[in-house]
């Protein structure tokens, strides 16, 4: 690893664990909503990587929400039992909805995305035992032995424990066999057939896995606002989400749902001066995002910024190049 | 027994029939080149062998097993391998990558230890690249290997999808007019190595429209013409047959 790398990298993990020192609460309130959100982009990221774009992040989101909060009203479970199962229930029922869905291609994948987050959301606001629209009851704080994460501090440090092993587990995948197939996948999947890739089994997998770690971040929403309601699980978050990881650009897979989701948690947030024309004021700031830098500000970073340096001679790291294929294409598609 | 067998096997698109009642039996070891005009129907028969298309009847034997119904990445996982007519590649990989992705069947170090990166995994990784590396410098793309495959020209880029193809070792290999656009160089250099490929034992069926490749490297020719076999035999039989020099005419010289 160049020495660039090890500075950088160690600069921004030593930023990470002391931010709790460095901001006021109210600004660390919001890097708990990026971190949710940087696990569920992320996690789109990974399967795009395989050629579907998932409409259904924010169904899974809320099964995992609605799994632990229950889990612990009801049975008194403790958090991290009741988030494992979370996670266990989604990749069950992802099992049980794909295994349909996905021999039958992108389009139908996509359209079940779609289809799954309204269902679910009507789910949980009509069914009584969940509580109906109002939400669900206020869940218990988590615990481990006798020691509570209650305050901003405790939860974000939660929250980095499972963004971190989200990162790490995503990138084992993305350097291994699987990865590679993966690419294959989403790069032509005539010719990953061809070659003995079993392009569905593939994709399943990959869809199952980012299940699993959607509910998590479902189950670490719980954690820190103590209830789960429908309203949050909608199809517009799903898109939210799939919008914001665009906009951190899709050339790096890992960093740029990192990027997209900082912007998207704090953009709003300065915004709201603006008062009733923030949501204005945040459409129109996406929109030019997304005109002026199509490929998201990693891509910006990559075409221009980078360039830049290296003619000084300066090396740096190589952008994930089939992120920037699949970055093309979807734009091609957008152009149509 | 054959290696491969295709008995009866028709296909229809609606009412147009691409390929009818096709009988088909190639040894093991040689190099069969299936020929025609046009439209003849030789593509939608390598799809139906490779499993990208059901066939409407008949079935495919291969090996002594029925490959009729399977999907296509088990049909390459049985062994049978093939190149494409329009230029399949991993257009955002290097060469050697490409060819990488090849050896995904032959190298199995298990997916977990794969994805904890095992120094047993790193092994068998690290064998995978010589033997790709082999496969690169056999097809002549030695100094391309770390080129990006978009980069890279018409020529590199056939040898590229051949080399894939290679990397599944196969038992069957078809290749889909693999010297089209290519210069007398490069073409002499591939009916080379057609020949090695058939020396190290790999069965080798060739789809291709330069008749002196066909004339060149072939044991036995197979023409078709609008989907049924007009001729079969030696290329010296072939290339005075009469019916195959008419179905050609005006198309084709021999």
């Amino acid at each position: 690893m160049s020495k660039v790398r090890i500075a950088g990298g160690s600069v921004l993990a030593l930023l990470l664990a002391f931010m709790p020192l460095l901001v006021n609460n109210y600004v660390l309130q919001i890097f708990l909503l990026t971190i949710t959100y940087a696990i569920l982009g992320l996690s789109f990221a990974l399967t795009l990587k395989v050629g579907l774009p998932r409409f259904d992040v924010a169904a899974w989101w809320g099964v995992g929400a609605y799994t632990t909060a229950m889990l612990m009203l009801k049975t008194g479970m403790s958090f991290w039992l009741a988030t494992l199962i979370g996670g266990a229930i989604s990749v069950l029922l992802g099992w049980l909805v794909f295994s349909v869905a996905i021999p039958r291609g992108m389009m139908v994948f996509l359209l079940f995305g779609m289809v799954l987050v309204l269902a679910f959301q009507q789910l949980f606001g009509t069914i009584p035992f969940f509580g109906g629209w109002g939400g669900t009851e206020v869940t218990p704080q988590p615990t481990i032995g006798s020691f509570t994460f209650a305050n901003k501090t405790e939860l974000y440090y939660m929250g980095l424990f499972f963004l971190g092993v989200t990162v790490v587990v995503y990138r084992l995948l993305y350097n291994s066999k699987i990865g590679r197939a993966w690419n294959a996948v989403g790069s032509s999947v005539k010719l990953a057939s061809s070659l003995g890739i079993n392009v569905v089994r593939y994709r399943l997998a990959n869809v199952l896995i980012g299940n699993f770690f959607i509910a998590i971040a479902g189950s670490y929403l719980v954690a820190y606002t103590l209830v789960a309601v429908p309203d949050t699980f909608s199809f517009a978050n799903s898109v939210y989400v799939m919008m914001y990881v665009v906009v951190g650009g899709l050339t790096h897979v890992l960093v740029g749902p990192l990027i997209g989701a900082v912007v998207i948690t704090f953009i709003p947030e300065y915004l709201r001066v603006a008062k009733q024309f923030e949501p204005i004021i945040t459409a129109v700031a996406i929109i030019l995002i997304i005109i002026l830098l199509p490929y998201g500000f990693l891509g910006f970073y990559d075409r221009r910024v980078k360039p830049w340096f290296v003619r000084k001679g300066w090396q740096g790291t190589r952008p994930d190049r089939q992120s920037e294929k699949t970055a093309a294409t979807l734009l091609e598609i957008g152009r149509d | 027994m054959p290696l491969l067998e295709l008995s009866k096997v028709a296909k229809y698109f609606g009412k147009l029939q691409a390929v009818a009642d096709l009988d088909l039996k190639v040894e093991a070891g040689e190099v069969r080149s299936l020929i025609g005009p046009n439209g003849a129907g030789k593509t939608t028969v390598f799809n139906l062998i490779t499993g990208s298309l059901p066939p409407s009847s008949g079935s495919i034997v291969f090996n002594g097993e029925d490959i009729t119904r399977l999907e296509p990445h088990v049909v390459a996982q049985k062994g049978i391998a093939r190149s494409f007519q329009q230029t399949f590649l991993f257009t955002h990989l290097t060469a050697l990558e490409n060819v990488l992705i090849g050896f995904h069947m032959a190298c199995r170090a298990g997916a977990l230890r794969e994805f904890l990166h095992t120094r047993s995994a790193k092994k068998v990784d690290d064998e995978c690249r010589l033997k790709a590396l082999e496969i690169i410098e056999f097809m002549g793309l030695s100094g391309a290997a770390h080129e990006l495959a978009a980069n890279l020209p018409h020529g590199h880029q056939r040898a590229l999808g051949v080399s894939m193809a290679l990397a599944c070792n196969p038992t069957l290999l078809l290749l889909d007019e693999p010297v089209t656009g290519m210069n007398p160089t490069e073409t002499a250099e591939m009916v080379e190595r057609i020949r090695k490929i058939r020396g190290s034992g790999v069965t080798v069926i060739l789809v291709e429209h330069d008749m002196r490749v066909v004339m060149d490297v072939s044991d036995q020719i197979t023409v078709l013409s609008y989907g049924s076999k007009i001729a079969e035999g030696l290329p010296a039989e072939i290339r005075d047959n009469k019916d195959v020099i008419q179905a050609y005419l005006g198309k084709e010289e021999l």
